[in-house]
């Protein structure tokens, strides 16, 4: 593969669909649809396969039927209970039963509840408020500057930022004006956060440039 | 020139383009002529070219004439493109929460188990792979054994790109590293969050066979490894859910391992909460975090190599920021004195 | 009383000299030369499924000893009535190991060697153990008291906007553009977007999104204005499609709606963005909505539908997204105003008594953040006791590990 026609070849398309997507930039054109076209098709393939293989296949089909009775695990036969959610999913496509369908989503949806409601608050909310709160000037009294302006600064954040969120009362008087600071510290976290997305935007683009002029191109080492 | 318009130089300058690009790729492939490097002298002299129509562009703004959209495709293309040819170094300062995800790795014995989850697709490899390249490099080193798996169908194929990559050098070839013995490939599974929480009661349930199939219990470095009480440090590379903040969630706050994370800079941000309250041990934060750790470790590659282009690009984007709130004042002014006369 | 039948155990087999000794193995053969680990203890793990073992030791003297002659443990485990297998090996100084490999049905003894270049050192065995199961876990009770306030909270809050009592949730800025956005569509003629995010139907965020596409569609259906929906999961196309056709026939014309409204294009993200891209381009709508789960395509969608000339209203609760949404469009909810929106919108009860438990728990948290950081100042910075005890009070609270 590394050498001869088809690593040429293979350059070649990764290129021809580099630039057809960055064509986008110069305007909308065919080349960028042609492109745009695969790519949605390919993804949609791949995950297609990469959820038959992993799941339908090695997981249902390997589990019930190939692996030999002694070596399945004792509770190998929820694999039928998932198998027959499955296919209620798929009774969406039968008119007249597709009402079923909803009893395997509401599975998924309960599921992923019940394991995020414990999670999320043990790590989302009670460690969290255990750590907002720290002693300002540090626990021995001794703590720099820049780390009490810290202090303050996360302890008067995640206080105004939740009576930002509070729904029950309308942001007038005092209220009002704390929500305001609420939004100013949320703002400022979000230029940061805008920052770090520039830089992601801007390592993707080295990351093509750099295929396009050190592999295909071989300009640059 | 704005969005959508047509030129009619636009098929003479793309023959010209596709042409010029067939004689470069047949030379260089031919080997006709060699890399394409720009002295620290030259390199200079274009950046201060480049910086010196960054000041002519401002200043037609201010005349009132703001560049359009392309131009600044354009420049980014240029910022970005120019120092990877460049014979220049940038000096590379190491953050503390990448020092500490160091430490935490530092602090494992040989021979430790370290689970690698690679939580992305080719979309994010820019900036993930170098940080996947250089942990291989030193868990190798250090004796790791390395126990790699993902929750994107994509992260397990990125994973064997960069052990294929590590393996074909020199330094790891020698030391002969064995499938199943120094490190083995768990694959992808589908079920996000729910495999973590399968995976604290035994990993097995979630993965019977590995990548290529082999059954858990013939690879023997996973034949004593339950669950997560027999790893020994957990790095999580993210580019979205599931991802970092997951592990967290279900696997470092109700199993209790020790997690650090490389993380697509996006949603680095958002990780910062985790650091601060001790949940993760560390954090690589996108291309620079990938540098940083390259840095630290000493093991430089692409994260190093690239930036120069993530810092001159950025500088071209800061410029570009105060040019556009520069047109965006005198536009406003502009409709305000127009509103002004027709009142 | 665990710990005195362990030892009392330990003695036993001592006297009975059939300490168990790990057999089978040349490494066993003993040569006095380092003292073993003494008080050597093990017991149940608690809190965990019946699989774990805690073993305990005092390290060998010669271990304790500068510089240490013990170069490691190994700690050996048999199955009473079996034979002996090391399970593990532990540098020096080690002191402590937790077996999670056992089984409920099995009874075990363990035994630690300590290793040392001139020979290894056994130490006497363990009592026999049998791991056991519990089914709760006391050391999270706390989480579980908090939890049970808060949904407490949201059950009360859903009962008594059931029995009719009106909630109070403020509103939210941005909601009242809705209804412009979709106007000026209508004028215009051209379509409105909706994007729901890119995650599935368990994302209680893309559940909000479709909750806010029930108004929208509603509206819609009542301008007859067209509406454009690409989603990138399938569960996500048929609730989608459920929610505007019942939206239609509301509003009396189930005639006027058609399945092609909402089309699946691909679960990859980035194919995704390319494929609504390519749509917003070529059909130029007039108003886009990007109400759900976004990740790095929030602005790149923000952009082309800024570059096209649309309306934006977007919402979303991932933090590192809100940001470009704030930038890029007219109107964000953000984060939480996302849940807000949906149950001001669907004035359903259950929607409406969540955001208004939850309340109830930020509350908590605000009370706590501030009384908790007082007296952890005051308590530090002039060594006020009660203020002191208050904060480790706080601190037991709101530990959950």
């Amino acid at each position: 593969m590394e050498s001869g026609l088809m690593h040429h070849v293979a350059l070649w398309l990764a290129a021809f669909l580099t630039l057809g997507i960055f064509s986008f930039l110069y305007r909308d054109n065919t080349w960028y649809k042609v492109c745009e076209a695969i790519f949605v098709g390919i993804s949609a393939g791949y995950w297609f396969v990469a959820y038959f293989w992993d799941n339908l296949y090695t997981k249902f089909w390997v589990g019930v039927w190939v692996t030999p009775m002694a070596d399945r695990p004792d509770d190998w036969y929820v694999l039928y209970v998932g198998a027959a959610l499955g296919i209620l999913m798929l009774l969406r496509l039968v008119p007249k039963v597709g009402w079923i369908s909803r009893w395997p989503l509401a599975f998924i949806v309960g599921a992923t509840a019940g394991l995020y409601l414990v999670t999320y608050f043990a790590s989302n909310v009670m460690l969290q408020i255990e750590d907002t709160v720290r002693p300002i000037f540090g626990a021995e009294n001794d703590a720099p500057i820049y780390e009490i302006i810290g202090n303050i600064v996360v302890a008067v954040g995640t206080f105004t930022g939740l009576i930002y969120f509070f729904f029950s009362k309308e942001h007038r008087g005092a209220f009002g004006r704390a929500a305001k600071v609420g939004i100013f510290f949320l703002m400022i976290t979000f230029g940061a956060s805008f920052g770090y997305t520039v830089m992601s935007r801007m390592s993707l683009l080295i990351g093509r440039m750099d295929f396009l002029f050190s592999d295909w191109l071989k300009l640059i080492k | 020139m704005e969005h959508g318009a047509k030129s009619r130089y636009e098929i003479p300058v793309l023959i010209a383009v596709v042409t010029l690009t067939l004689v470069i790729y047949v030379a260089r492939h031919a080997e006709w002529f060699g890399y394409l490097q720009l002295s620290a002298g030259l390199s200079l002299i274009l950046m201060l070219l480049v910086a010196g129509s960054l000041i002519w562009i401002l200043i037609r703004t201010l005349d009132g004439n703001p560049a359009g959209r392309r131009m600044v495709f354009l420049y980014v293309a240029v910022a970005v493109v120019l120092p990877l040819s460049m014979q220049l170094t940038q000096k590379i300062e190491v953050t503390p929460e990448v020092n500490q995800l160091y430490r935490g790795l530092q602090a494992l014995p040989h021979g430790a188990k370290v689970l690698a989850t690679f939580d992305y697709d080719p979309g994010s490899a820019a900036e993930l792979q170098p940080m996947a390249e250089t942990f291989f490099k030193y868990a190798f080193d250090r004796g790791f054994k390395v126990i790699i798996m993902g929750l994107w169908p994509q992260g397990p194929a990125q994973a064997n790109m960069a052990l294929t990559k590590v393996l074909s050098e020199e330094r790891y070839k020698v030391k002969s590293l064995r499938y199943g013995v120094d490190y083995v490939n768990l694959g992808f599974q589908s079920g996000n969050e729910f495999v973590i929480q399968r995976m604290g009661g035994e990993f097995k349930s979630m993965f019977p066979t590995d990548y290529n199939g082999t059954p858990y219990d013939s690879l023997p470095i996973i034949r004593n490894v339950k669950n997560f009480s027999n790893i020994d440090y957990s790095f999580n590379l993210s580019a979205g859910y599931p991802g970092t903040k997951e592990w967290v969630l279900v696997g470092v706050d109700q199993f209790g391992f020790k997690m650090g994370a490389g993380n697509t800079a996006v949603q680095t941000t958002g990780m910062y909460p985790y650091l601060r309250s001790g949940q993760l041990i560390g954090i690589l934060g996108g291309m620079s975090g990938a540098a940083e750790f390259e840095e630290i470790t000493k093991y430089r590659g692409k994260g190093t190599k690239f930036m120069l282009s993530q810092s001159f690009s950025h500088v071209v984007v800061v410029v570009f920021i105060i040019i556009g709130n520069v047109a965006y004042i005198m536009f406003e002014r502009g409709r305000a004195t127009e509103k002004k006369k027709k009142a | 009383m665990l710990f005195r039948v362990a030892i009392a155990f330990a003695c036993l087999f001592i006297i009975a000299g059939v300490a168990g000794q790990p057999a089978g193995d040349t490494a066993l053969a003993v040569q006095q030369t380092i003292a073993p680990v003494t008080s050597l203890i093990a017991t149940n793990h608690e809190y965990d499924n019946g699989t774990g073992i805690d073993l305990i030791w005092v390290p060998s003297i010669d271990d304790r000893l500068a510089p240490s002659r013990v170069t490691g443990y190994e700690v050996w485990r048999s199955v009473v009535g079996g034979s002996g297998s090391r399970i593990a090996e532990l540098p020096a100084g080690a002191n402590k190991f937790t077996d999670e490999q056992c089984s409920r049905e099995s009874t075990y003894v363990y035994s630690v060697v300590a290793i040392s270049v001139a020979g290894n050192a056994v130490s006497i065995s363990t009592a026999p153990i049998q791991p056991a199961r519990e089914w709760i876990n006391l050391h999270r009770l706390n989480l579980l008291a908090i939890a049970f306030l808060v949904s407490a909270a949201v059950i009360y809050f859903i009962q008594s906007a059931r029995s009719g009592k009106k909630l109070f949730v403020r509103k939210i800025a941005g909601l009242d553009a809705v209804d412009d956005a979709i106007g000026r569509a209508t004028e215009m003629g051209r379509p409105i977007l909706f994007i729901p995010g890119i995650q599935d139907m368990d994302d209680v965020q893309t559940i909000a999104a479709i909750t806010i596409l029930g108004r929208v569609s509603r509206v819609v259906a009542d301008y007859d204005t067209k509406i454009k929906m690409p989603v990138s999961r399938s569960l996500v196309m048929t609730a989608a499609r459920e929610t505007i056709k019942a939206s239609y026939m509301a509003a009396g014309r189930p005639d006027a709606y058609n399945d092609d409204m909402v089309s699946y294009v691909t679960d990859e993200q980035f194919g995704y963005v390319a494929a609504v891209d390519g749509i917003m381009v070529r059909e130029k709508p007039a108003t886009c909505f990007y109400l759900g789960a976004f990740f790095a395509e929030s602005l790149i969608l923000a952009e082309t539908g800024n570059s096209v000339g649309a309306i934006q209203i977007a919402g979303t609760a991932m933090p590192a997204q809100i940001p470009f949404f704030v930038a890029a469009c007219d109107f964000a909810l953000i984060g939480e105003e996302l849940f807000a929106a949906s149950a001001y919108l669907s004035n359903e009860p259950k929607q409406l008594g969540s955001l208004k438990g939850q309340d109830v728990g930020k509350a908590v948290a605000l009370v706590v953040i501030v009384v908790g950081t007082m007296a952890a100042t005051i308590g530090s910075a002039w060594d006020v006791t009660f203020m002191n005890q208050l904060w480790s009070a706080l601190k037991v609270v709101f530990q959950t590990n």
